[in-house]
């Protein structure tokens, strides 16, 4: 696929969103207006802008990423404006900081390549892990960065100074840089971890000295979770961690223990913690607890219920009954406007991407690069079967965002940075 | 590395297809179930907002009505002008409770049919008319605010039929809510506090409540007695001060601790006049059961009675509970001990009283029509069943002007009508009694029966009576009535 065809397709993509405004504008009563308009043009400046700057910095990157997640970032935008039209305003100024962002990377690493990212990996590791720590600074002292609290997590760093009020999440950021850093780390020792061992009773494990920084990451993915309350982030980074062993090292035993040990953390977080119980209890039974803990799930069951086959139609349906639906449950209002065509087609095209991601880790001859893409790759894709299968029920729902669609700035600028990565890497390595 | 490479990535996309897997059984298979729960805001937000037929009274009062959005004409606000007047009768179409009253029961009729279900789309290629219908009820709407007005702050209830057709025309039960704050943004609080009331507002007394009858269920007794030619107003009966209940130390006592007449036989007539219930005690037992309890069932005691809103059964034990408790025969023949019933039931006694024996199937709705005016369906009189013959009925009739004229009921006098009744003062065994009225007129072409209850007393507490507090009620209810029909 040549870049004028990737061009083409982005254009699509904002048509689309534009598209779906003008059928909610109508559902809604009110007529086409600047909405419409407005929606096409920051659709496309910001994955416009994306585009040229790959052409111009990364002009051998795959040219499949960035008309998929413009294409699930368009529906996604569509749904959040169908439920909230002040965030949709937001949401739109997230996408242009977002792609900002996601440029200046490209632009920073168009000479020297993603090598630096390779050679500062413990200042990332560091920067990571204060990242994550950040939401717990006070939330009333001095200093203008304060933790924050909302719907009962501690995710929330916010920098107030006078009227400026910002709010950031760090754990959509932390993922990228765990995955940086494994990348980095694990690229340099797989041949020690996988091999260098000592006998233990009839079973070969890796030198303690050697796991130390593993044991690092994996106990800030537990603080994440004790001291924050964020069920999602902390799965999503231990899994990722887990993963990234076992695709550096090919040994399965770090399945299993990695398995052994969320076993272990998730029947301990489920005995000591209180609202991991009221998790699984609105799981297990949403029905049971209606008025409390089941109400959002069991309103999510009724919006893909009501959706059926065909969906209610863009701005015809009732998502907006379901609490968080712009954020967390914006699948939900998907499932029921757009139906079951509509949902199938959103989960193919995360498969889609998850697959181009993965391409381009197996198609990379050096093993950073593939252990980054590789990471990366999994990490969305499996965020994107957490939430999922927390808003259908298949799992307990665990909190965190669907990438590129849900309302968020810190969720949108984690992933347009994750698809700058992805394209630099395939680039690199001319995928 | 490749290897688990395309491991991780082979679990994801097997976890991909079981969220397809997910998705279509959510959506497909089990979507039904989800789109209909009753719990779905959106089932309750697709009935509410729309047009619904209006609800008039019989003098065209309205009831309840849809009036449009002015910023959609397509969306609609339910209101209840009339409020508490009419809340167990009308009930509410709420987003919350969903509907109740009439609102549930004729909700087929009143809901537009334009919700494109199947049925609806098939009638609309058939023809059929997609508004919504109206129904008109039988409630006369100044009878009822009389009724309503007359009770005042005390709980209680008031059922008035017309006696040769059977239609309602008030039914009032106190304490009353407002049925439009179900449908305001403290709906939710509203019934929270309207469920825990002590007084019980939203139980309808009328039709969901009973109530031991008392002395009202004496006309019954006397309809057993003479329609088996047991007894006759003049037939002389002993007059005890106490009925010592057979088999026990216990007595039955009149109301006033002495005797009904001189102490040693009384007519009938004058213990019906009096409420004697040392003399029913005895008659009771004289009957039997058998007779007791047909008599009962002739005038709808427990049976179903056919209605547009829920009934509860009123209740008088089988003969077979008393072979070997004649005590409680003795005090169930003046209404006490397990015998139950609803106002809605003696408001038919008396109505069938009034009718010649006759008990009409009674209505509240009298005809629905659609949006041009045009009548839809109309309801017929029926008759439902006959209680005791046309000249049992005429001799009963003459005792209870009698009660009215000089005995327990006299407070019930309207002047220049001839009014009959029965009052009726049950004991509960806690508390102050509750009293009752029940009663016609004019008798000699009633047009309006009706019963009275007044629950606990009322403001009379431990002193009320029948005839001291429920009689004075149904005076100013049938005064009206008879004043404004002529």
């Amino acid at each position: 696929m040549t870049r004028n065809a990737e061009a083409a397709l982005l254009v699509g993509a904002a048509a689309v969103a534009a598209f779906g405004v003008a059928l909610v504008n109508l559902a809604q009563g009110d007529g086409i207006d600047a909405q419409v308009a407005l929606t096409f043009v920051v659709i496309l400046a910001s994955f416009g802008g994306f585009h040229i700057a790959i052409r111009q910095w990364s002009p051998d990157a795959s040219p499949y990423l960035l008309p998929l997640a413009a294409l699930l970032t368009a529906v996604g935008f569509v749904e959040v404006y169908r439920l909230n039209r002040g965030l949709a305003s937001l949401q739109r100024w997230w996408l242009l900081i977002a792609t900002v962002m996601a440029v200046s990377l490209l632009l920073a690493v168009r000479r020297t390549g993603l090598a630096p990212l390779r050679r500062y990996r413990y200042v990332f590791l560091l920067s990571g892990i204060l990242l994550l720590l950040l939401p717990l600074l006070p939330t009333d002292w001095g200093f203008p960065l304060r933790g924050f609290e909302q719907s009962g997590s501690r995710l929330w760093i916010r920098f107030a100074a006078g009227p400026l009020r910002l709010q950031f999440q760090p754990g959509e950021i932390a993922k990228l840089i765990l995955a940086t850093f494994l990348a980095s780390y694990l690229s340099e020792r797989q041949a020690i971890l996988a091999v260098q061992t000592r006998p233990l009773r009839r079973y070969r494990l890796p030198e303690g000295r050697q796991l130390a920084p593993l044991v690092i990451a994996w106990a800030a993915s537990f603080v994440v979770l004790i001291y924050q309350r964020d069920l999602g982030a902390s799965l999503l980074l231990f899994a990722l961690f887990i993963a990234m062993l076992y695709a550096a090292t090919g040994r399965a035993v770090y399945l299993a223990s990695g398995g052994f040990l969320f076993g272990a953390g998730a029947v301990t977080a489920w005995l000591v913690f209180a609202h991991v119980q009221r998790r699984v209890s609105g799981w297990l039974d949403p029905f049971a607890d209606f008025a409390d803990t089941g109400y959002q799930i069991a309103q999510s069951l009724f919006a893909f219920g009501s959706g059926s086959l065909s969906g209610s139609g863009l701005g015809l349906g009732a998502p907006d009954q379901i609490p968080n639906a712009a954020t967390d449950f914006i699948f939900a209002a998907v499932g029921e406007e757009l139906g079951l065509a509509g949902s199938v087609a959103v989960i193919a095209t995360y498969a889609l991407l998850v697959a181009v991601g993965f391409g381009i880790s197996l198609h990379s001859r050096d093993s950073f690069r593939k252990l980054l893409a590789g990471g990366l790759s999994f990490a969305l894709g499996l965020q994107t079967f957490l939430i999922i299968a927390g808003v259908t029920r298949l799992l307990p729902l665990t909190g965190i965002t669907l990438p590129f669609m849900s309302y968020g700035g810190s969720s949108l600028a984690a992933n347009f940075l994750l698809l700058a990565l992805l394209a630099r890497v395939s680039h690199e390595e001319r995928v | 590395m490749n290897q688990p490479l395309r491991r991780l990535a082979a679990a994801l996309f097997v976890a991909f297809a079981l969220l397809i897997l997910d998705v279509t059984y959510l959506q497909v298979i089990a979507g039904p179930r989800y789109r209909d729960d009753d719990r779905n805001p959106r089932v309750v937000a697709s009935r509410t907002g729309k047009e619904r037929g209006l609800i008039l009274s019989a003098d065209e009062q309205v009831l309840a009505q849809s009036i449009a959005d002015p910023d959609d004409p397509q969306r609609f606000t339910r209101s209840y002008p009339e409020g508490e007047l009419y809340a167990h009768l009308v009930g509410f179409s709420s987003v919350n409770f969903g509907d109740d009253g009439l609102e549930l029961v004729y909700a087929d009729k009143l809901r537009s049919k334009r919700d494109l279900t199947i049925s609806d789309l098939l009638s609309a290629l058939l023809g059929g008319d997609q508004r919504p219908k109206s129904i008109q009820l039988t409630i006369d709407h100044g009878l009822q605010q009389v009724a309503y007005t007359a009770l005042g702050d005390q709980r209680g209830s008031v059922v008035a039929f017309r006696p040769d057709t059977g239609e309602v025309l008030a039914m009032v039960s106190k304490p009353s809510f407002d049925p439009n704050l179900f449908l305001s943004g403290e709906a939710i609080a509203t019934r929270e506090s309207l469920l825990t009331d002590p007084a019980e507002p939203l139980a309808n007394r009328s039709t969901n409540r009973t109530y031991p009858p008392g002395s009202t269920f004496k006309v019954v007794v006397t309809a057993a007695a003479i329609e088996l030619g047991a007894a006759g107003p003049d037939t002389l009966l002993p007059d005890p001060a106490e009925l010592v209940l057979p088999g026990t130390v216990e007595v039955i006592r009149n109301f006033d601790r002495g005797v009904c007449a001189d102490g040693t036989e009384v007519t009938l007539q004058t213990a019906f006049r009096r409420s004697c219930n040392t003399v029913f005690g005895f008659l009771g037992l004289q009957l039997g059961a058998e007779a007791l309890t047909l008599e009962a069932e002739a005038f709808g005691f427990n049976q179903d009675t056919p209605f547009e809103i829920p009934v509860l059964n009123s209740f008088f034990p089988q003969p077979s509970e008393f072979t070997n408790d004649l005590p409680a025969l003795a005090q169930s023949a003046i209404g006490q001990r397990d015998v139950r019933t609803t106002p809605f039931e003696m408001a038919l006694v008396a109505a069938a009283i009034a009718n010649d024996g006759i008990i009409m199937e009674p209505m509240l709705v009298s005809h629905i029509f659609d949006t041009d005016g045009q009548v839809v369906s109309e309801t017929e009189p029926k008759l439902l069943q006959r209680a005791v013959s046309p000249s049992t009925a005429a001799i009963i009739s003459d005792l209870m002007e009698r009660v009215v004229a000089s005995g327990t009921g006299t407070r019930a006098t309207v002047p220049n009508v001839r009014v009959a009744g029965k009052t009726g003062t049950a004991e509960t065994g806690v508390g102050p009694p509750h009293v009752w009225f029940i009663g016609f007129a004019p008798v000699e072409q009633p047009t309006i029966a009706l019963a009275v209850l007044v629950e606990s007393g009322g403001e009379a507490g431990e002193n009320a009576t029948g005839g001291s507090v429920a009689a004075p009620i149904a005076q100013e209810i049938l005064a009206y009535w008879v004043q404004s029909n002529g």
